[in-house]
């Protein structure tokens, strides 16, 4: 596993963090892309700090096109990417505001989807090696909420599209992990005061995405039990679902 | 690394009304009517990390490694780095942290703020010893690089947070034999006195760590010695096991009184006293921090929390007065699990408000104190204070203001070098009193 390059999209979110620190530890090379160019440089001090071989940083709008597809294409060709960036859209905001609306769908699925697939594009024309990339998704995809729609659809497309892009290059060597979290204590969720049993650190999901990486798995839920609470949702009968309140 | 409680402090049971917000590298701004408090993981005990009708500012997620000179063993971190990740990021690399306190799941901004000590303070002093260098973020000033010559660096280093918020700190870490520790175990006491423990004491100052635990509910004071020093170990304890232990609820309160404070203690004494080894080497993580095998032990005392009474006494006064306090509050049927006794060296502390003097002191936890605890709680701060000696505002939840002061005759200077911005339900708690009775 020497001279991996681990490519990190959104290095600066919390469970991004958390599993930079595990790769620098195994001494991996690391390419990581935010941005915000100061913080960026932190996570990067870090990662050298704790052992990283080497740690290149690239700035950028994530979410513009011609900066994902030039970044990838003047990258090393890795060996893992993290897809690990998303933004809680705010749903009263995006009732009345259709251009808060289409940004939120942009950064959370159009986006994604874009690095996703320009990812395993650049490992798949590597086709010695291949590789792995796992893509943060959530288990608010599962199923349309009242209170966070738009945010629970974009994560919804962002599924379809991983599960479908792992059907695509499971012929060429390029493995897709899609990443199912629940509640996440993070400086995204901040805002949120009352935090229960079901919330996890982001170091904990870091190091449920790094083992699903290193196993390859295709879809895991975060922490596990996620997938039996995700299941009974489901299997709500709408009407029974549209007049709940969560 | 995540608090368990972003409100509760360590001794739990507070009500307080707290806003919170997230250190981001932004500008600390002033706003009349709102206070703030740094916070790290608030493992103190009571108030110096509440702040009732404030605002907390946390820092736990300000947590990078920023450099570190592998020559030299110095390490440019974050403030709100835990000595949890430091020590597993650097031990590896053949370096540890010179002072740790009980647990690792502290900040370093927070380890500076009450100016933690360890069980070799007799040899190293406190933990603002280790530190070379801080930036120090104001609402009136801004952000300010401190050298420890700095007026404002001493006042920091036990500072309980107040001077500003620790944004970096620049450490001195101390190169270690590897990642075992040797320990050798004796038991003292018997006799209703605390000198076998001071002898045994005396007789250990070339091992590097001393502490003794001691069953404060036998009137004969018997109790366990343990010494210990570095040593290499299998690479198998360079990480720490992960806690395999979650409290999962809280204790009932018939589960906390004296009775069964009492059997808890004779019965650790036998396991002790019954132990074959006296000298063992051990995983480092096992010797520093016994209880962080255990997530969350403070549910272990019940949902009203407890307190924790740490007191020091200076040593020509400690052979007689350390009896005499703990026999008062046995007397008073104060309940205390697992106290602890450990002899502070000489060297002078680097804070102004700093805990430490060269003496005796003792820790004790206490559950839920009720009215007749506080009382003889108060009693035994005046003990104290008679023969020169003080009590720990990292663990207080309780001592009067009046005391606080006659402890801490130079709060005024502290007080004056505060933040504007930033105070702390403690501080109001142990400085308004005084300026009424000064009116």
């Amino acid at each position: 596993m020497n001279k991996t390059n681990v490519v990190v999209v959104g290095a600066t979110s919390a469970v991004a963090q958390a599993a930079i620190r595990i790769w620098a530890q195994r001494g991996m090379e690391l390419t990581l892309i935010a941005r915000n160019a100061g913080e960026l440089e932190r996570v990067a001090a870090d990662a050298r700090v704790r052992g990283a071989l080497t740690v290149a940083t690239v700035v950028g709008d994530l979410t513009n096109t011609t900066f994902i597809t030039e970044t990838v294409r003047a990258m090393n060709v890795p060996r893992v990417a993290l897809v690990a960036y998303g933004s809680l859209t705010d749903s009263a905001r995006a009732d009345s505001d259709a251009a808060y609306l289409v940004s939120e769908l942009t950064a959370n699925f159009t986006s994604a989807a874009v690095w996703a697939q320009s990812l395993a594009e650049r490992m798949a024309a590597d086709s010695a090696n291949g590789g792995t990339i796992a893509v943060i998704s959530s288990v608010a995809g599962d199923r349309g909420r009242g209170s966070n729609h738009g945010y629970g659809a974009a994560k919804a497309g962002l599924t379809a599209f991983c599960s479908g892009l792992r059907s695509r290059m499971a012929a060429r060597r390029v493995h897709v992990v899609t990443v199912k979290p629940g509640f996440i204590d993070s400086p995204m969720t901040a805002h949120i005061a009352k935090k229960g049993a079901l919330w996890a650190t982001p170091d904990a999901i870091a190091k449920g995405i790094v083992n699903a990486i290193d196993k390859k798995r295709d879809v895991v839920y975060l922490p596990g039990f996620w997938r039996l609470v995700m299941l009974i949702i489901t299997h709500v009968p709408e009407s029974i679902f549209k007049r709940m309140k969560f | 690394m995540n608090p368990l409680s972003l409100d509760q402090p360590w001794g739990r049971g507070y009500i307080a009304n707290q806003t919170h917000r997230f250190v981001d590298g932004g500008p600390l701004v002033a706003e009349a009517s709102n206070l703030y408090l740094p916070r790290g993981l608030g493992r103190s005990y009571g108030d110096v990390c509440v702040n009732d009708g404030g605002t907390l500012l946390h820092t736990f997620r300000r947590d990078r490694l920023l450099a570190f000179d592998d020559v030299h063993g110095v390490l440019t971190c974050e403030a709100g780095a835990s000595l949890a990740n430091i020590a597993e990021a650097m031990l590896p690399r053949g370096w540890f942290l010179p002072v740790v306190p009980g647990t690792r799941y502290v900040t370093v901004g927070g380890a500076i703020a009450n100016d933690v000590h360890g069980k070799n303070h007799h040899r190293w002093g406190t933990f603002g010893k280790s530190v070379l260098g801080m930036k120090l973020r104001r609402s009136d000033w801004g952000s300010i690089d401190l050298k420890p010559s700095d007026t404002l660096f001493r006042n920091t280093v036990a500072g309980l947070g107040l001077t500003g918020l620790i944004e970096e700190v620049t450490l001195q870490l101390d190169c270690v034999r590897g990642p075992g520790i040797e320990q050798d175990t004796k038991l003292f006491g018997g006799d209703g006195t605390i000198d076998s423990y001071l002898a045994l004491d005396a007789a250990s100052k070339d091992w590097e760590y001393t502490v003794g635990w001691i069953d404060t509910l036998d009137p004969n004071l018997r109790g366990v010695f343990f010494r210990g020093r570095h040593c290499d170990g299998p690479d198998e304890w360079l990480a720490p096991q992960p806690a395999r232990l979650t409290m999962p609820m809280d204790a009932p309160r018939w589960l906390l009184g004296a009775w069964s404070a009492k059997t808890f203690n004779a019965l650790y004494y036998r396991a002790q006293a019954l132990r074959t080894a006296t000298r063992e080497t051990i995983p480092l993580w096992q010797f520093f921090f016994p209880l962080d095998a255990v997530n969350a032990w403070n549910r272990a005392y019940g949902k009203r929390g407890f307190v924790q009474y740490q007191f020091v006494v200076p040593t020509a006064a400690a052979r007689e007065t350390v009896p005499k306090i703990l026999t008062h509050l046995r007397e008073a049927h104060v309940a205390s699990y697992l106290a602890v006794i450990k002899t502070f060296g000489d060297m002078p502390s680097p804070g102004l408000m700093s805990f430490p003097i060269s003496g005796t002191t003792v820790a004790l936890d206490i559950p839920a104190p009720d009215e007749k605890d506080r009382r003889a709680l108060d009693r035994a701060d005046a003990m104290v204070a008679d023969v020169g000696g003080r009590v720990y505002p990292a663990k207080d939840a309780r001592m009067s203001a009046a005391m606080f002061q006659r402890f801490f005759p130079q709060w005024r200077e502290l007080e004056a070098a505060r933040d504007p911005a930033i105070s702390s339900s403690f501080w109001r708690r142990v400085t308004a009193s005084q300026d009424l009775q000064d009116e």
